[in-house]
C-alpha cells in the first residue's frame, strides 16, 4: 500500500510538468493565427437548418451583387444549430470568427461576443453605407430591444408570432374568435369537449410552450414584464409572474394540449394542426411557408385563421402588441469587415428583402422594393399585421443567459404535465437568470 | 483486457471437437423456453432494423399520422435520391473512410507497439508508464476539445482532416493499449528471446514474431475501434469547420430544417445507408474474426 | 537473458510514438484545461484567475449532486445490465446454440453499429405515447393498462435510458465473453460434468469462476463507458424533462460551451475523471488480486 501511495504522488508530479510544457506552447503559438489579415472570401457560418438565407444570398451572389461576390466571393458554411454556441466560443477564442455568422442560439451570446469587441456595430456601418433607411423601423426596434439598444444583426427574417386557428372547427362550434384570456379558455374547453384537442404543443421544443408564458405575462403586465426582470427589479418567482405560468400550467392539466406533450416534436406539433386534430395552434409567420404547403396542410388555406395573443382582463398590455424576432440573428465579426465586406452589405440590404419575398415567401425586416402578391388569405392578414404594427414585445427567454433559456425550455414540458408546479418552474429559471 | 484469457485458444481451444456440453438437458425436450427465448431475443433485435427500413420509405405524413409499425402507405424511393443528395453522402463516406481509415491503421500501429513495450520488454517505470495510459480511459472526452481546437488552430491543421485522424488516434490509444498489454501478457517472453537469439532484433522479432501471435486481438481490438469513431459525432462537429471534410454522422444532421423540423423519410434512408454499409464491413470482419477465433491458426 | 528485451532503442522505438501522440491529444489537453478550473470566464471573453471558487461551488451546486447521482446511478445499472446480459448471451451461444451461434452472435451484435442518432429515435418512437400509441404503449392498453408518457418524468425516461444502452451493448460484451467462454479447455467440463456437476451447477461452480478474469476486465471497460455516457442521452432525452436525466458529461458540456462557463465546465470534468479514477482502481486492484490468486 505505501508503495501504491508514492506511485499516485509521482503520476500526480509528471502533469505539473507537462502543463509548463503547454503554457510554453501556447505562449508561442500566440501569434500564429494571423487573423488580422484582409478575409479572402464572404464566408457566412450558417446554422444547417436555415436554408433560406444562404440560397437567397446566393442568388444575390450571382444576380444584383455579382460585382461584390467578384471582389469578394461568397463563401457559405454550415453547422448543426445545436453545435452553433459551442462552435461560435472556439472561433472567438482564436480571433476567427467568419465574416457574418448565425449569432448564438440566445442574444445573450451575442452580447457577450460584442462586449469582447468582437461584433460589428452594423448600424455604423449601414448609416456610412447610406442604407439604414432600408430596414424596416419594426425590425430595427426588435433588434435593439434584444440587444441592449444597438444594431448588431441584420433582420434576414422578420416574424411575429400569434395563434393560428381551424376556422372550420371553430364555426361548427360556434366559437368567436377569442379576443381576452377567458374566451380563449372557454374555447378550448368548447373544443375539448367535442372530443377536438385544442392546442397543439411542441414540448420537445420547449419554446413554444414558454411563449404562452410570455405572451400572458405581457397583456397582464405590459410590455416591459421582462425587460423588468432583466434589470433585476422583478423577479419571475413574484406572484405576478408565476400566476403566467399557473395559467399555463393550468391549461396542461386540463389536457388542452394531449397526451405526452414532452415528446411531441415540431413537425408532430405542426402536422396536428394542419391535419386537423388540434384546433389551435401557437406558432411564428414563418408557418405560412407550411400552410401554404398543400402536402403538409390538408385542412386548406382556406381555413387558417391567425389571431394574436388575447387581452388578460384588468391588464396593462394591449393585444397589438405582437411578439417579434428576427429569426435567428447573423451578425457580422468586427475583425474582417473592410470596404468588400461593406460593399456587400450594403448591396444585401438594397436586394435581399424582395429576392427573399419572392423567391421564397419569406417576409424580412429590409423594405420590399418589388411588390410581390400575397400566397394566400391569412399570409396577407399576417404580412399587414406585420407592416402595421407599432410597438413590438419579444419573448419569454429573449433577455435570459443561455442556461436560464435552457432550463426554461427543457422544463416547460414538466410545468404542463403537472411534475413540476409553475412556482418551481420560475424558481429554477430565476435562479439560472440569478448565477450568471 | 476483456478478452484476458483469449489468446490462450493457443494452447488449448483449437480443434477440439465441439463437445456437448449440457447434452442431457437438450435430450428433455429441447427445452423450449429457452428456444421462445431465442425467438424472441431476434425479434427484439431484428424489429428495429425492419422498422428503420419501413420508415425510410415513408413520407413526411405518413412517419407523423399513422402508426409507428405500419407499412408506408406510398413507398417513397424519392427518400434513398433526397437522403443522398442532401446528405451529400458520397463525399461524406469518403471523408469518414478517409479519417477513420488512417486513425484505425495508427491507433493499431502505435498501441501494439506500445503494448508490446509495456508487456514483453523489461524496463523500470513501464508499470507506472501502463498506469498514465490507463489514466487516459478515464479522461471525458468533452475535456480537450478546447485545448485541441487552439491547438489545431494554432498549428494550421485545421481546415483538414488531420484533426480527426489525430483525435481519433489519441483517444482510441489508451483502451488499445491497455488491450494489447493485457494480450501480451500471454505471449511467452522465451518465444520471443528464443527468436532473437537466432539472430533476429527484437523489433524484427515483434513485427514477424508478436503481431502474427496476436493477429486475433488485432482484428477484435480494431473492429471495436472501428464502431467507436465511425460513429463519432462530439469529435467530427468540433473539428470539422467546412463541409468538405463533414464526416457521414455530422451529415445525418443536415435532415433537420428550422425551427426543429426534420425530414424523417430522408433521414431514415441516409441512415439506412449508413447502417447496411457499416453492416456490410462488419459482416466481412467478423466472419474474419470469429474464425480467427475458433481455427486457432496460431503456432503455441 | 534479458538484455535483448531491455534494449533501450528497440523501447523508444515501439513506445515512443504512442506516448508522444497520447501525450500531445490527451494528457496536455487535459491538464491544459484543468488550469481552467481556476478560472472563470470563456474564450469570448478571456479567462480570470478565481482561486478554488469552482470547487466551492462544485461542493454546493445542486445540479451537480443531481448529475453525479444520475451518472452513478446510471453506470451501477447499466454496467452490470450489459455484463450480465452479455454473459448470459454468451453462456447461450456456448451451451445452447453453439455451432448455429454465428447467425444469432451477429444479429445480437448489430444494434452495435446503429447511429445513436437512430437508436435514440427507435426508443423514442418505441416509447411514445402520442400522437399514436408507441408498440410499448399498445402493449400495456392492449392489456388493460393506461398508456404511459415515458418521456414525461425523469423516473420513466431513466429506464427507458437504461433499456436502450443495455438493447445497445449486450451484444457487444456477447462476443467478448464468448471469446472468454471459449478458452474454458473441455476437459475441465468434461471432468466436472462426470463428476456429476451439470447445468446450472456446472455454470456456478466450473465455468463462473474461470471467466472471472475476462468478466471483470468487462467490468472495467463497461463502467468507465456509462461513467462517460453522453451521446445517447443527447440523442433520447436530451438530458430532460427539466434536467432529469442529465449526467455529469452533459452538465458540463452545456457549462463550458452552451452557459460560457468554462472553467466551471473543467471543474465538473476533473469531478467526473476523479470518479471515473477511483472506480476504476478498485476494479483493477480486484482484479489484479484475482490474478495473482489463478
Amino acid at each position: 500500500m505505501p508503495h501504491r501511495t508514492i506511485r499516485a504522488r509521482r503520476l500526480a508530479l509528471a502533469p505539473a510538468g507537462v502543463l509548463s510544457l503547454a503554457l510554453v506552447a501556447t505562449a508561442c503559438g500566440g501569434s500564429g493565427g494571423g487573423t488580422s489579415a484582409a478575409p479572402k472570401d464572404f464566408t457566412y457560418l450558417s446554422v444547417t437548418e436555415n436554408t433560406t438565407t444562404r440560397t437567397a444570398l446566393t442568388t444575390l451572389s450571382t444576380s444584383a451583387c455579382k460585382a461584390e461576390n467578384d471582389a469578394l466571393p461568397l463563401k457559405v458554411e454550415t453547422i448543426p444549430q445545436a453545435q452553433l454556441d459551442q462552435k461560435l466560443q472556439l472561433l472567438a477564442g482564436q480571433d476567427a470568427l467568419p465574416g457574418m455568422f448565425a449569432a448564438g442560439n440566445a442574444p445573450a451570446l451575442t452580447k457577450q461576443l460584442a462586449k469582447g469587441g468582437k461584433v460589428a456595430d452594423i448600424e455604423l456601418e449601414l448609416e456610412r453605407l447610406g442604407v439604414l433607411d432600408q430596414l424596416e423601423p419594426a425590425a430595427v426596434s426588435t433588434i435593439k430591444a434584444l440587444y441592449g439598444g444597438k444594431l448588431m444583426a441584420l433582420p434576414y427574417e422578420y416574424n411575429i408570432e400569434g395563434i393560428f386557428y381551424n376556422k372550420k372547427l371553430f364555426q361548427e362550434d360556434g366559437i368567436a374568435v377569442p379576443g381576452t384570456w377567458d374566451e380563449l379558455l372557454a374555447a378550448a374547453d368548447k373544443l375539448n369537449a367535442k372530443g377536438i384537442q385544442p392546442f397543439s404543443a411542441s414540448g420537445a421544443q420547449g419554446w413554444p410552450l414558454t411563449r404562452l408564458i410570455s405572451g400572458y405575462l405581457y397583456r397582464s403586465l405590459g410590455p416591459d414584464a421582462l425587460d423588468l426582470v432583466d434589470a433585476g427589479t422583478a423577479r419571475l418567482t413574484d406572484p405576478e409572474y408565476v400566476k403566467a405560468a399557473e395559467e399555463v400550467a393550468a391549461l396542461g392539466k386540463k389536457g388542452y394540449f394531449g397526451k405526452g406533450v414532452g415528446s411531441i416534436d415540431y413537425d408532430t406539433a405542426m402536422n396536428q394542426f394542419l391535419t386537423g386534430k388540434s384546433g389551435m395552434f401557437y406558432m411564428g409567420s414563418w408557418a405560412l411557408a407550411n400552410i401554404a404547403d398543400p402536402k403538409q396542410n390538408k385542412i386548406g388555406t382556406e381555413n387558417v385563421g391567425f389571431m394574436p395573443f388575447p387581452a388578460v382582463k384588468g391588464g396593462k398590455g394591449s393585444i397589438d402588441q405582437y411578439p417579434s424576432n428576427i429569426g435567428l440573428a447573423v451578425a457580422f465579426g468586427s475583425k474582417t469587415f473592410d470596404d468588400k465586406t461593406g460593399a456587400w452589405v450594403g448591396c444585401i440590404a438594397e436586394n435581399f428583402g424582395s429576392t427573399a419575398l419572392k423567391d421564397h415567401g419569406t417576409i424580412t425586416g429590409f423594405k420590399v422594393n418589388t411588390p410581390v402578391k400575397d400566397s394566400s388569405e391569412v399570409a396577407g392578414t399576417v404580412r399587414k399585421t406585420i407592416s402595421g404594427s407599432k410597438q413590438n414585445v419579444l419573448w419569454f427567454e429573449a433577455l435570459f443567459s443561455t442556461k436560464a433559456t435552457t432550463l426554461s425550455n427543457t422544463s416547460a414540458p414538466g410545468l404542463v404535465n403537472g411534475s413540476v408546479s409553475p412556482q418551481k418552474f420560475m424558481e429554477t429559471v430565476q435562479a439560472a437568470l440569478g448565477s450568471q | 483486457m476483456a478478452i484476458d484469457t483469449l489468446p490462450k485458444t493457443t494452447g488449448t481451444g483449437r480443434g477440439r471437437p465441439k463437445q456437448p456440453p449440457l447434452r442431457a438437458a437438450r435430450k428433455a425436450g429441447g427445452r423450449l423456453w429457452l428456444r421462445l427465448a431465442v425467438a424472441l431475443l431476434l425479434v427484439i433485435e431484428v424489429y428495429p432494423l425492419i422498422w428503420m427500413f419501413l420508415t425510410s420509405l415513408k413520407s413526411n405524413g405518413d412517419y407523423l399520422d399513422n402508426s409507428t409499425w405500419s407499412l408506408p402507405t406510398t413507398w417513397e424511393w424519392g427518400n434513398y435520391t433526397e437522403a443522398w443528395t442532401t446528405g451529400n453522402i458520397g463525399l461524406y463516406v469518403k471523408n469518414s473512410l478517409l479519417a477513420v481509415v488512417p486513425a484505425l491503421a495508427l491507433i493499431l500501429l502505435l498501441g501494439t507497439a506500445a503494448g508490446f513495450a509495456l508487456q514483453i520488454m523489461v524496463w523500470k517505470g513501464r508499470g507506472l508508464t501502463l498506469l498514465v495510459f490507463l489514466a487516459g480511459m478515464m479522461i471525458p472526452p468533452q475535456m480537450i476539445l478546447l485545448p485541441l481546437f487552439t491547438l489545431y488552430f494554432q498549428t494550421g491543421l485545421s481546415g483538414t482532416l488531420w484533426p480527426l485522424i489525430l483525435t481519433y488516434t489519441g483517444t482510441g490509444l489508451p483502451l488499445t493499449v491497455f488491450m494489447m498489454a493485457t494480450y501480451y501478457r500471454t505471449v511467452p517472453r522465451e518465444l520471443l528471446e528464443a527468436a532473437t537469439v537466432a539472430g533476429a532484433g527484437i523489433l524484427r522479432a515483434f513485427w514477424t514474431i508478436s503481431l502474427p501471435v496476436v493477429r486475433n486481438a488485432l482484428l477484435t481490438v480494431g473492429l471495436v475501434q472501428f464502431f467507436f469513431i465511425w460513429n463519432d459525432l462530439l469529435i467530427a462537429l468540433t473539428f470539422t469547420n467546412s463541409q468538405d471534410l463533414r464526416t457521414i454522422q455530422v451529415g445525418l444532421l443536415n435532415f433537420t430544417g428550422d425551427f426543429g423540423a426534420t425530414q424523417y423519410g430522408p433521414l431514415f434512408a441516409a441512415i439506412c445507408i449508413n447502417v447496411f454499409g457499416t453492416l456490410l464491413i462488419y459482416l466481412f470482419l467478423n466472419q474474419k474474426v470469429m474464425k480467427g477465433l475458433t481455427s486457432g491458426a496460431v503456432k503455441g | 537473458m534479458h538484455r535483448v528485451l531491455g534494449d533501450r532503442r528497440a523501447i523508444l522505438i515501439l513506445l515512443g510514438p504512442a506516448l508522444l501522440v497520447y501525450t500531445l491529444i490527451m494528457l496536455v489537453p487535459m491538464v491544459w484545461s484543468l488550469g481552467y478550473s481556476f478560472t472563470k470566464g470563456n474564450s469570448i471573453e478571456g479567462f480570470t484567475g478565481s482561486g478554488l471558487d469552482n470547487f466551492t461551488r462544485l461542493l454546493d451546486d445542486p445540479a451537480v449532486h443531481e448529475a453525479l447521482w444520475f451518472t452513478l446511478k446510471y453506470a451501477v445499472i447499466v454496467t452490470a445490465g450489459q455484463v450480465v446480459a452479455g454473459y448470459l448471451l454468451a453462456l447461450l451461444y456456448v451451451f445452447f446454440l453453439k455451432k448455429a451461434s454465428a447467425l444469432v452472435r451477429t444479429l445480437v451484435f448489430f444494434p452495435v453499429i446503429l447511429p445513436t442518432v437512430a437508436v435514440g429515435l427507435l426508443f423514442q418512437k418505441l416509447f411514445q405515447v402520442a400522437p399514436q400509441p408507441g408498440p410499448v404503449n399498445s402493449l400495456l392498453n392492449a392489456i388493460g393498462l393506461e398508456s404511459i408518457d415515458f418521456f414525461g418524468n425523469a423516473g420513466s425516461a431513466f429506464w427507458v435510458l437504461i433499456i436502450m444502452d443495455i438493447w445497445r451493448s449486450m451484444g457487444f460484451y456477447a462476443v467478448l465473453l464468448f471469446a472468454g467462454l471459449m478458452d474454458i479447455p473441455d476437459e475441465v467440463l468434461e471432468s466436472a460434468r462426470l463428476d456429476g456437476a451439470s447445468g446450472p451447477r456446472l455454470i456456478r461452480h466450473i465455468v463462473l469462476p474461470l471467466s472471472l478474469p475476462v468478466l471483470l476486465s468487462s467490468l472495467i471497460f463497461s463502467v468507465n463507458g456509462t461513467l462517460k455516457v453522453f451521446d445517447s442521452v443527447v440523442a433520447l432525452t436530451n438530458g430532460g424533462p427539466g434536467t432529469g436525466t442529465t449526467p455529469l458529461t452533459l452538465y458540463m458540456f452545456q457549462s463550458s460551451f452552451t452557459y460560457s462557463e468554462y472553467g466551471y465546465g473543467s471543474t465538473i470534468a476533473l469531478l467526473l475523471t476523479v470518479v471515473c479514477l477511483l472506480v476504476s482502481l478498485a476494479v483493477y486492484r480486484v482484479s489484479r488480486r484475482d490474478n495473482t490468486e489463478s
